[in-house]
């Protein structure tokens, strides 16, 4: 993934700047789901999310004066709406000190097995069994994959997101890969 | 550039341009993907796995629909109107300008790349037509005015059948040098005579089909995007004289050269100078003789199966041997298409198939 975002991106954080509502009614269009996908991987209260990605939107406008210095637009909205979901959780929980629940906050993750299944022609049962496996992964291996396969940002971006260092992602990414060769082996030959 | 061939499957599986090839299927992504596998037909089986894992990692879009989040733009613009306008802040920082003046100069020298290529290469596809093929050479041409098929026979035993609207030439040396070249613009069906020592060419626009004895189909219409080659029996080699020339000149490499096999099909892109090569969507029996031979198998061995459909249709199918040794097979196969026969075998032995630049690769936990 290219470092800077695409020329029709920078158009509309230009537009942005100059108080066009429609640049902003067009941003928000194209990077919801995304920004929803990402949300709901924190709760099952999308009330919450939505909220959360309202509140992004309306202080990217506040400050859109600065909106063309952002580098990478989609990686901003992602941590910007991860850092909201987050924060309003923890106010739901008022007894967990903030730095421990950034630690161990949740993060669920279903892998579509009906895709695998239609599209490889694989049996049932070897679906079921890679699914096993995927739900076996720890959190942020979790969301490793999901940034990395689902939201295609690169290792750098990970690591900022995820507050790791890029080694750190590249060894969960690898964990993971080495299951699913384990697992699928069996299938092919060298 | 990427060096694909020193990838493992963990590299293939962690590249962008991979993924978005296994996700995505955009067209672009497909003809770069297999022409990279054509070129190298030992990796198919590390890129079917790394497809594999890429497949397994699928994560479906959430459940919002359009109308939900249009509901959710107007809330904002809402929320927005109701807020009292922020001051604007301090204008935009001089050096976030100047950046942007770099980033015009260089997307108009890319532009201007863009526009030099597009004339090089107008040029280059006009060294191509019939007339410039045909100028500086005395030929005898047949031009097939009818809405007919009209066979002609050449002097070398070979024959062909010429679709309306075509025409053909060839030099009066056709039956003693030692190519037998053959000019076409339009289509013909080609039945050529076995002669190892003196290959027989097909020049139609850029792009040159080389046989020693075979039959195969050539499609090559000024007005089409492209040239098609397709076989029907023996093996051909198709390159083209563009890519030919331009390679020559820059790094005196061998010419792309792509080898046809039977029900194989060549879609030849003529503004990229692209090849791409597809099975046939009805595979034809290319051995006649099979059609008499019962395909009818009661627990024969899945080994032997696959080697008698891969010969009868003459297209290869790439499996593991020691995994399917112990499979068998009992099924009626006379009736059915080839997809078909595939699709029945894989059923019973609970395995999947993919097609992959011209070839069938089987994936299989092969049998107890």
């Amino acid at each position: 993934m290219p470092l800077h975002d695409t020329h029709a991106d920078q158009n509309l954080l230009h537009q942005l700047q100059q108080s066009d509502e429609q640049a902003l009614a067009t941003l928000m269009k194209q990077y919801y789901a995304d920004l929803y996908s990402y949300g709901i991987r924190f709760t099952t209260d999308t009330g919450l999310v939505k909220d959360a990605i309202q509140e992004v939107f309306i202080s990217l406008w506040q400050r859109r004066n600065n909106a063309p210095a952002i580098l990478s637009f989609k990686y901003y909205l992602l941590r910007a709406v991860k850092n909201k979901v987050l924060k309003s959780l923890h106010q739901l929980h008022h007894n967990t000190p903030l730095a421990d629940w950034q630690d161990g906050y949740p993060f669920f993750q279903e892998f579509s097995i009906e895709k695998l299944i239609i599209d490889k022609q694989v049996s049932e049962e070897k679906a079921i069994a890679v699914r096993n496996t995927l739900a076996l992964l720890s959190k942020r291996q979790q969301e490793v994959i999901y940034l990395k396969f689902y939201q295609r940002l690169d290792h750098g971006q990970i690591a900022e997101l995820m507050n790791i260092s890029r080694q750190s992602v590249y060894n969960l990414l690898h964990e993971t890969l080495q299951k699913l060769r384990s697992l699928w082996q069996a299938e092919f030959v060298k | 550039m990427k060096d694909f061939r020193l990838y493992d499957i963990t590299d293939f599986v962690i590249d962008e341009d991979f993924v978005r090839w296994v996700y995505e299927r955009r067209p672009e992504d497909e003809l770069t993907w297999r022409n990279w596998l054509a070129r190298n037909p030992d990796k198919h089986l590390l890129v079917a796995e790394a497809r594999t894992i890429v497949q397994s990692l699928y994560i479906a879009p959430p459940a919002i629909d359009s109308g939900e989040i249009n509901a959710e733009t107007d809330r904002l613009l809402q929320t927005i109107h109701q807020q009292p306008t922020a001051e604007p802040a301090a204008p935009v920082v001089p050096i976030r300008r100047t950046r942007w003046r770099a980033a015009a100069a260089i997307l108009l020298m890319l532009m201007g790349g863009a526009c030099w290529y597009m004339i090089s290469h107008t040029t280059d596809r006009e060294n191509y037509t019939w007339e410039s093929m045909t100028a500086t050479r005395s030929l005898i041409e047949h031009v097939n005015t009818s809405d007919k098929p009209i066979t002609i026979a050449l002097a070398d035993g070979s024959a062909l059948s010429l679709s309306p609207g075509s025409r053909i030439g060839y030099g009066n040396h056709f039956d003693t040098g030692s190519f037998r070249d053959v000019y076409l613009s339009g289509e013909a069906f080609f039945e050529v005579a076995r002669n190892p020592d003196r290959p027989f060419r097909v020049f139609a626009n850029e792009l040159v089909t080389k046989v020693l004895g075979t039959s195969f189909t050539v499609r090559s219409f000024d007005s089409d995007t492209t040239i098609q080659v397709i076989v029907r029996t023996g093996k051909v080699t198709v390159y083209s004289q563009a890519v030919t020339t331009t390679r020559r000149s820059a790094t005196d490499h061998k010419p792309g050269e792509v080898i046809l096999t039977p029900n194989q099909q060549l879609v030849y892109e003529k503004l990229g100078h692209k090849f791409q090569k597809v099975l046939l969507d009805e595979p034809l029996l290319v051995v006649p003789r099979m059609k008499e031979q019962k395909m009818e198998y009661e627990d024969a061995s899945l080994i032997m199966v696959f080697s008698e459909l891969s010969r009868a249709y003459g297209i290869n199918i790439v499996y593991d041997n020691e995994l399917l040794e112990k499979c068998t097979v009992t099924a009626d196969l006379k009736n059915e298409n080839f997809y078909h026969k595939l699709d029945l075998i894989c059923s019973a032995i609970g395995a999947a198939y993919e097609v992959i630049d011209g070839q069938v690769v089987i994936q299989s936990n092969g049998c107890q």
